[in-house]
């Protein structure tokens, strides 16, 4: 199981959904933050969905104040690079150039590949919490392997 | 002392370290909270600025540094960091996911210490100490070298250290020539014998009206020194005053929040050191004060947190405390004798001082020519100084120096509570080092009363000491034992029914700070016509005020019946004193 929660963890990296700063949370885990990183994570998520909904309610009016957009965005990008999800934070940095151009299809397209990146992360994330909270914390699963 | 409680609350470090970290996003902060844990650092966080601030003010010397997020939707963060810096001369890192040199620039001229960039790494956390430390030593060097020189010099020294950049280099460059010149004469460091000047209500009276006869830009030293034409007053007091005055001014002007109207009061008592205390009722200082005056009381020995400049901190009663907890600090050293004593009275000095010189050293400026041009009857004209030992309630005069004393004292050495203006506080250093050394050798007040109006004895009669105008360098370092009551104003307040504003002034002083100025400080202001100038703090103090109300309320009333008038103008007494207070 282990092994299994490893394998994912690894793809994850590979396939460059997380980079090093996750590493970094993760290496703040410890027996007093049992589960930092998925409360990090969480609240992540939890955040940044206020923000996308804000973002998309913005988008949505048609009138494209790309000053107001840049600075969803901007703390958007902020918490992506926070927890490591390295996708999400290049779409971010993507559609921030958009808005510095002023090219409002272009922060459309781009916002979708915001939330795809963002939903996809999520699942991911989601289902590597869950295995590696069935496989239990590293010692016993150390041990009963 | 400094030197050696410093180096004690070193040892700790950086375990334990209290840090404050700001940040609106949820994620980021939690992030960094647990960074910082895993640095060993005790973490308070807030998603809030306003909260922040709030814990800030409420106590100063609770937190070593403080790092906040640039961007936040209820406060810009460089703000957050200019109120903190000013109020209480906390270290503040900035952190940002801004890589932008324009930001970093912004947050280097507000006074950050430093500025990372997000992601943040705990590498770079490691290290966040140094800042803390890095201050401390400044402001103990400040003092140090305020014995020696003017207090100008000081703050020249002082703000180049410690104000990372936030002290006002144009003020520091102003004093800097000022002093430059004086210089010369305080070169007698160890021997702090020089007869104190104590600037009474009237003397400041003149001076400014000197001062406003000549304009406010143009005013040198040596003609005010003329057109006052005050027997036995030296240039140098003049100069060391005037700085203290305009940095008095600037931090009114420049922090209208904290330091409003206490710079006139706030001036006087900073320099006075005891006499800005009974001049104004400061409500919102003594609030402070009273604080202060347990912390003087308890006069933290230099706390872990080692925020020496923090006394200032609006936080005000905590800062208080600081203030008090250095008694005497010098800050107004009323004997010359005394002066030589406290020099260095404080160990912690630094905490309390800043505190107290920070509201000191600013306000006044600004405040001055507010009361000067306002009609700040009581206050300005020429009163301005009012607020400082002569409010308007000359009669406060009578204050007796406890107040001043307390006002004095609260601040001196208490706890780090950084009072904003880093210049400030090296004022308040001496003024506190002053009073640490008069409280500590405290000469028969009644003498030193009749310089000051202060005079009062604040403390049972005995620390009343009234502080002299602390031009000189008289090191803030807060004897901090010496007379924790000067700087509580309350206690001594209570003693004294006369007390005035003396402690207020200090709240004043860290009411502006906190710029919690709520009512209550507009209370004690009004209340203290005389300390009419802090009217202006009161405001500002308000906030803070009501902390220390207790006591500054009694003064405050008192002061009130006489000069209700002078409150409105007061803004300036007010806040003056708690500035002065503080510095203490």
């Amino acid at each position: 199981m282990q092994r299994q929660v490893a394998l994912i963890k690894k793809s994850l990296f590979d396939q460059g959904y997380l980079d090093e700063q996750f590493m970094e949370l993760e290496e703040l885990q410890d027996d007093a933050n049992p589960n930092f990183v998925e409360e990090v994570a969480t609240l992540y998520f939890k955040d940044s969905i206020r923000l996308i909904n804000s973002i998309d309610q913005a988008l949505e009016r048609g009138s494209f104040d790309f000053n107001r957009l840049d600075n969803y965005m901007h703390q958007f990008k902020g918490s992506s690079t926070s927890i490591g999800a390295s996708k999400v934070k290049t779409e971010c940095t993507m559609f921030r150039e958009y808005c510095r151009v002023g090219n409002a299809e272009g922060c459309l397209r781009i916002f979708q590949q915001v939330k795809k990146e963002h939903a996809t992360l999520r699942k991911k994330l989601e289902h590597y919490f869950q295995l590696a909270r069935q496989a239990g914390p590293k010692e016993t699963a150390r041990r009963s392997k | 002392m400094t030197v050696e409680q410093d180096c004690v609350a070193l040892d700790q470090f950086p375990v334990g370290m209290r840090v404050l970290a700001v940040d609106d996003d949820q994620t980021c902060l939690r992030i960094l909270e647990s960074l910082l844990h895993r640095c060993q650092y005790h973490v308070t966080t807030t998603n809030q600025a306003q909260k922040a601030l709030e814990l800030l003010r409420e106590n100063k010397n609770k937190f070593d540094l403080v790092i906040s997020d640039v961007d936040m939707p209820d406060m810009d963060g460089f703000k957050l960091l200019e109120l903190v810096g000013l109020e209480m001369d906390l270290p503040v890192i900035m952190l940002s996911a801004h890589s932008d040199p324009k930001y970093v620039m912004k947050g280097v001229t507000h006074g950050a210490c430093d500025y990372l960039l997000k992601p943040v790494r705990i590498e770079e956390l490691k290290n966040i100490w140094q800042h803390v430390v890095r201050s401390r030593f400044d402001k103990n060097r400040g003092s140090n070298n305020g014995d020696k020189k003017d207090g100008s010099g000081n703050e020249g020294v002082a703000n180049s250290d410690q104000n990372n950049g936030r002290a006002n280099r144009k003020r520091k460059d102003q004093y800097n020539e000022d002093e430059d010149e004086e210089r010369d004469d305080n070169d007698d460091p160890s021997s702090q014998k020089k007869p104190r000047v104590v600037w009474t209500v009237e003397l400041h009276k003149k001076f400014v009206a000197a001062v406003n006869q000549l304009g406010f830009e143009k005013a040198m030293p040596k003609k005010i020194l003329d057109l006052m034409n005050v027997e036995k007053l030296t240039r140098e007091n003049v100069a060391s005053h005037l700085q203290k005055f305009r940095l008095y001014l600037k931090r009114i002007s420049g922090n209208q929040q904290a330091i409003m109207a206490n710079s006139d009061l706030h001036f006087l008592q900073m320099s006075n050191g005891l006499d800005g205390f009974h001049h104004r009722p400061i409500p919102a200082g003594s609030g402070q004060f009273h604080g202060g005056a347990a912390a003087a009381a308890g006069m933290r020995p230099f706390p872990p947190n080692g925020i020496l400049g923090r006394l200032n901190t609006p936080s005000g009663i905590g800062g208080v405390r600081s203030l008090s907890s250095s008694p005497s600090s010098g800050m107004f050293l009323q004997n010359p004798t005394d002066l030589g004593k406290f020099h260095h009275v404080s160990s912690l000095p630094l905490n309390h001082i800043d505190g107290g010189n920070i509201l000191q050293g600013l306000p006044m400026p600004l405040e001055f020519d507010q009361l000067q041009t306002n009609n700040n009857k009581s206050i300005i004209p020429g009163n301005s100084m009012a607020a400082f030992p002569s409010f308007p309630s000359t009669q406060q005069s009578s204050l007796p120096n406890n107040n001043s004393h307390l006002v004095l004292q609260g601040h001196p050495q208490a706890s780090p509570s950084a009072f904003p203006g880093h210049q400030i506080n090296k004022r308040l250093e001496h003024w506190s080092n002053a009073v640490s050394s008069s409280s500590s050798t405290l000469p028969p007040p009644p003498a030193q009363n009749s310089n000051s109006i202060m005079s009062h004895q604040f403390d049972d009669g005995s620390s009343s000491y009234s502080i002299p105008f602390c031009d000189s360098t008289i090191p803030l370092a807060p004897a901090m034992d010496t007379n924790p009551r000067a700087f509580y104003r309350t206690t001594d307040l209570d003693s004294n029914a006369n007390v005035q504003p003396g402690g207020v002034y200090y709240d004043s002083l860290q009411m502006r700070q906190s710029g919690n100025y709520g009512p209550t400080t507009d209370a004690l202001l009004s209340s203290n016509a005389k300390e009419g100038f802090i009217v202006g703090q009161q405001k500002l103090q308000s906030g803070f005020m009501g902390a220390e109300a207790g006591s500054l309320d009694d003064i405050v009333n008192s002061t009130m019946k006489q000069s209700q008038g002078d409150l409105s103008e007061g803004d300036l007494g007010y806040g003056g004193f708690s500035s002065l207070r503080t510095c203490l």
